[in-house]
């Protein structure tokens, strides 16, 4: 099985690295993904929508545990800033984990998606978030597993701001627009952008999956190697006893019969 | 909101949904073996449900972009 993940894990990081390249212009519009670990989210503004991205599959160690908690710890955190958050949640084991807690804060769920992932589906699912109301949320926030190594990987979180084209914290105030129809231009950016960092987070939070899924069924493989060993042991053990006690029966027979 | 003045929007179709029709004109256009390669990256399947309430709603299988937010 850790053969298997190894080499799936082998495709995942090249459609990572693909989709790194490819969203490098979007980290200059949206902010680079910051560390869930010591967030505090306080940048974040007052009505956001949460969008973790966790798998359909289990058997990957705490792939997505960490995440439906971070989505939970950055609830507790909005509301105790009087602030508000609603869950469009990527990922089967992460509907089942939210739906219990925050089951009146979902608003959309994404499952049972085809893997591996592609631009085309990136697109579908940021078209799902607009359908379903993305753009009447101060903020769009995707949560997701970073990959770093075949053993590391941490959770990270991105800000997806809609662009208003006028005052001082709009990345997009320098440029001039031809033909002039900024609004128009910024709604089809803002739309490009948040499919962009969902294709990227998607691949990452894939190939953290998979390498996560690696370590599992190594660890499987393990205990269950050591679990053989041990009833092996305790066969071979009760064996020897019913052997033993048969020659001591044949033994006292013949014993017996002497007498 | 204002007039739109693309032709995707006149049509009804966010700039992501022209943008993805328009790759794959492009990848439908390739020669073999070519097209068959890049046909399998624009393909795919999942399921959507809205939430009212905290209640699930029932499953849309989404496997196209035509079927996308109805």
């Amino acid at each position: 099985m850790k053969m298997v993940s190894a080499a799936k894990l082998k495709g995942d990081e090249g459609r990572r690295t693909t989709a790194i390249a490819f969203n490098n212009w979007a980290d200059a519009l949206s902010g680079e993904p910051k560390l869930i670990e010591d967030a505090t989210y306080e940048e974040l503004p007052a009505k956001c929508l949460l969008v973790p991205i966790c798998s359909d599959k289990g058997l990957c160690g705490g792939v997505n545990t960490f995440i439906t908690r971070s989505v939970k710890n950055c609830i507790k955190a909005l509301h105790s800033q009087g602030k508000d958050a609603d869950i469009a949640v990527i990922g089967d084991k992460g509907r089942g984990q939210l739906r219990r807690v925050h089951g009146d804060k979902i608003k959309l769920s994404v499952t049972e998606v085809q893997s591996p992932g592609n631009f085309t589906l990136a697109a579908a699912i940021a078209s799902e978030l607009i359908a379903s109301g993305a753009g009447d949320y101060d903020a769009i926030v995707i949560m997701y597993n970073a990959y770093k190594n075949a053993a590391t990987y941490n959770q990270m979180y991105k800000v997806i701001k809609p662009f208003k084209g006028e005052g001082e914290a709009e990345p997009l105030l320098a440029y001039e627009f031809e033909p002039d129809t900024k609004s128009e231009v910024l709604t089809d950016l803002q739309e490009y952008l948040l499919t962009s960092q969902i294709y990227h987070s998607f691949m990452d939070g894939a190939a953290a999956e998979q390498s996560s899924r690696m370590t599992a069924m190594e660890n499987a493989s393990k205990n269950a190697g050591e679990l053989i060993g041990s009833l092996t042991l305790k066969y071979n053990r009760a064996r020897q006893a019913r052997i033993t006690t048969e020659l001591i029966e044949i033994i006292s027979g013949a014993a017996a019969l002497e007498d | 909101m204002t007039t739109p003045t693309t032709f995707w929007r006149l049509a009804g179709v966010s700039y992501v949904q022209y943008v993805t029709k328009a790759s794959s004109t492009v990848r439908a256009a390739l020669k073999e073996p070519a097209k068959s390669k890049a046909m399998a990256q624009e393909g795919f399947v999942f399921n959507r449900s809205h939430w009212t309430d905290g209640k699930q709603g029932e499953k849309s299988l989404i496997d196209g972009l035509k079927k996308v937010g109805k």
